[in-house]
């Protein structure tokens, strides 16, 4: 049995829709631009970033429920409903108990959890906000889209850092396999605030100077932080929508204790022999280690399109569209490295590796075949 | 759920837990025996809201760590406290399944509140530093340790798992849905061995925001009670070892408890109100059932999820009438023992669950004065002895009415 991909939605620093972040691929455009930060002191911080642009209804949500929602909550429905509409399913007409969600996101919703702390934090205990309470819980954006659309089937979010969505389609995976979904929207999203953004910028791991975009590759000056949500529609391969891309594999596990590599066991198991390999390479140091050296005992050169849209825990769900993309439309897209074409040119691929070893410890892989 | 013929059980083999009564099974089984509540004013932080008490570990947990192998004392310094709850429970439930290397095993662990008590404290001081015009450059260590993935890497590292490991946050079901999952994935053949459950400590961020939804009792839970006032905040984990029964049988370990059945659903209702007929949990139950291959008449007893607040208890009495009928199984939530641990319900539950099959007696619903009026519930009011104990229900319920059911059978 096997999984297929049949829709795709995306709010990104490089559109806001699947076509805009194509075109954006296609074109080698760098959606890295500038952008002001509050510090705690009330200071402002001018920094590069790839924030997403607004999530717009599309006429696929209504505008005044969209409103309600905050930020990251808008992004992640509004791609639900984008991959829904590109698989031309209706939730409506389908048995909802059979329509489930499966959504990574390692910070959460950070903007409602910071107002709750600051309700109580400045109005005293007694007044905090039950209704940031409500919206800062985990797997709100999961429940959020689950509302919007009417999924009663499973439910779940996986919070794991920097492979959080690599983890959500693990997990997606299986849960098709074991037939209790037919219909998976697998996402992942997360999104800068301030306040991470002043946390991270304290512990050395940010770009805070002028620079035209992120080098997957390079120096050790740090990421270039960026947001965003991308949602896919999950089936098993009996379905009979057309398919974008098949998954053929994925794998869940450690880097840290010599135990098998995840990405050759997925190879393995897969017996298929990749034409590209990407990985979660963003420009930090260790998690440029990790990659070099899941590159040398793989024997390829990985590539990664962080460059292109930032870089954040869930961004591998961006990735995955990118994989998604190049496999549907047989295209290849030559990644950027500081805002320029990285020179790492190839070819259409048909089979996709991709390898993401996170600081973690944990370890994610999964192939994607055209 | 499509099921043709039940799938193979998966094996217990061992379990560990901690909570307000204390640590490890013979400490819960003492205070269930007993009859002892959990309910204790709140000590880990100034607060002012003084009302309502919860559910607090009562010792030092510094103090129970040194029961984790291999654990440094300096490592117990970058430990938040879900950590710490989490790494007692496991080491308990690994030293009884007799496994002496976990290489091969994987992890699913439910959370929701994670580390967030001490990213708080930190988010706090940052800002109190900031409005003084002092520097914000804090010690960061503790700034991302709310994330989900935390304490399944320090369980990880610990115990050097190799096996696939996830972490999953689905508010109140989170550990009843790390262990469904977790069986799920043993029997797909992914893992022969897996640690699941879960483990939340208390946080201001769950206390303030459950007291914000007016939903905390003054005097503690009293789960399905005609007077019921709320919740009562609580904290812990609970962790089982869960194998396949070929594995578990080929090493000879004793199996404590099967695993039988599953559901999951959501009521795409509300962000936090349970739907009014309960369909959600009615469909997480009978999918549990159905997996299982029983009928409602097999089911010996329901540990509820019982929180006592208005919403929930009628909601889930609602629910357990529609598939089991009235006043048709005996019920009791467990609620005023460890409080609600939020995440690590459903971990703390299913030891609970699983002492109940071993010991054939049903823990008591503590608190009950009167019985809510259209609640038609067998509810267990003092412990009840019964012999012909062999299958048990555990409900957890959580935010985003995300349900989840797990059916536990006795081992042989």
């Amino acid at each position: 049995m096997g999984v297929v991909v049949t829709g795709i939605g995306v709010v990104s620093a490089l559109g806001a829709n699947p076509a805009a972040f194509r075109r954006a691929l296609v074109d080698g455009t760098s959606a890295c631009t500038m952008h002001d930060f509050v510090r705690f002191d009330g200071s402002v911080v001018r920094a590069p970033a790839y924030l997403a642009v607004p999530a717009e209804p599309e006429g696929l949500i209504e505008p005044r429920k969209l409103r309600r929602m905050f930020r990251l909550a808008r992004m992640s429905a509004v791609a639900a409903r984008q991959a829904l509409k590109h698989a031309e399913l209706d939730p409506a007409a389908m048995d909802s108990s059979r329509l489930g969600i499966c959504f990574g996101t390692s910070f959460g919703a950070m903007e409602p959890t910071q107002k709750f702390m600051d309700s109580w934090i400045e109005n005293g205990e007694a007044s905090a906000s039950p209704l940031q309470f409500m919206n800062s819980v985990h797997g709100i954006l999961a429940s959020q889209i689950a509302l919007d659309i009417n999924a009663t089937g499973v439910n779940l979010t996986t919070a794991q850092r920097d492979i959080c969505f690599e983890a959500a389609l693990d997990t997606a995976v299986g849960l098709l396999e074991t037939r209790r979904a037919d219909v998976l929207l697998v996402g992942g999203a997360d999104e800068v605030t301030a306040m991470l953004h002043e946390f991270g910028s304290h512990t050395g791991q940010l770009v805070l100077d002028e620079v035209p975009g992120l080098d997957p590759w390079g120096s050790r000056r740090g990421v270039v932080p960026g947001d965003g949500a991308a949602v896919f529609v999950l089936e098993r391969d009996d379905s009979p929508r057309r398919a974008l891309a098949r998954v053929t594999g994925t794998r869940i596990g450690r880097c840290d204790h010599s135990g098998p590599n995840v990405a050759a066991e997925v190879l393995s198991a897969d017996g298929t022999k990749p034409d590209l390999v990407t990985s979660n390479r963003d420009g930090g140091s260790r998690i440029g280690k990790l990659n070099n050296a899941q590159d040398r005992a793989l024997g390829v050169d990985s590539v990664s399109h962080r460059g292109n849209f930032g870089t954040w825990p869930a961004a591998g769900a961006m990735q995955f569209a990118a994989n998604v993309l190049m496999l549907s439309n047989g295209e290849y897209y030559e990644p950027l490295a500081n805002g320029r074409p990285s020179g790492r040119r190839g070819a259409a691929p048909g089979t996709i590796l991709h390898n993401a070893p996170s600081i973690s410890g944990s370890h994610a892989a999964y192939v994607l075949t055209a | 759920m499509p099921h043709t013929s039940p799938p193979q059980p998966v094996a217990i083999t061992g379990m560990g837990v901690i909570g307000a009564f204390g640590r490890g099974v013979p400490a819960l089984d003492r205070a269930l025996a007993e009859g002892r509540e959990g309910v204790a004013p709140l000590t880990l932080w100034e607060s002012s809201i003084r009302d309502f008490p919860v559910g607090q570990y009562p010792d030092r947990l510094e103090n129970a760590l040194h029961e984790v192998p291999g654990l440094s004392v300096r490592a117990h310094r970058r430990l938040s406290r879900s950590d710490a709850l989490a790494l007692v429970a496991a080491a308990e439930a690994v030293k009884q399944s007799g496994l002496t290397n976990l290489a091969t095993a994987g992890a699913y662990i439910g959370q929701s509140v994670c580390g967030t008590l001490t990213s708080e404290e930190l988010y706090i001081e940052a800002r109190r530093r900031g409005q003084a015009g002092e520097s914000t450059r804090l010690d960061l260590s503790g700034a991302f340790v709310h994330e989900g993935a935390n304490t399944l890497d320090r369980l990880a590292d610990v115990f050097q798992l190799q096996g696939p490991t996830l972490s999953f946050m689905t508010a109140c079901s989170s550990a009843a849905n790390a262990i469904g999952l977790a069986a799920d994935a043993i029997r797909a053949g992914r893992c022969n061995v897996m640690l699941a459950g879960g483990a939340d400590s208390l946080s201001r961020i769950a206390f303030n925001g459950f007291c914000s939804l007016k939903v905390v009792s003054p005097d503690g839970p009293r789960p399905f009670d005609r007077d019921r006032q709320g919740m009562m905040v609580g904290e812990g984990a609970g962790l089982l070892v869960l194998e396949s029964l070929e594995h578990a049988n080929a090493r000879g370990a004793n199996v404590l408890a099967l695993l039988t059945g599953y559901g999951h659903s959501c009521d795409a209702h509300h962000l936090t109100a349970p739907h009014p007929e309960g369909k959600g949990a009615i469909a997480a139950m009978r999918e549990a059932l159905t997996m299982a291959g029983l009928q409602p008449g097999d089911i010996g007893y329901i540990n509820a999820h019982g929180t006592a607040t208005l919403d929930n208890d009628r909601t889930e009495a609602r629910a357990i009438n529609a598939v089991f009928g009235e006043d048709s199984v005996p019920v009791s939530s467990t609620k005023r023992f460890v409080g609600h641990t939020l995440a690590a319900a459903g971990g703390v539950e299913a030891v609970v669950s699983i002492r109940a099959l071993q010991q054939k007696k049903l823990p008591p619903n503590l608190g009950l004065r009167v019985p809510l009026d259209d609640a038609k519930l067998d509810l267990v009011v003092a412990t009840r002895d019964t012999p012909s104990l062999r299958h048990v229900l555990s409900n957890s319920f959580g935010f985003g009415g995300n349900n989840a059911a797990l059916l536990f059978a006795e081992a042989n």
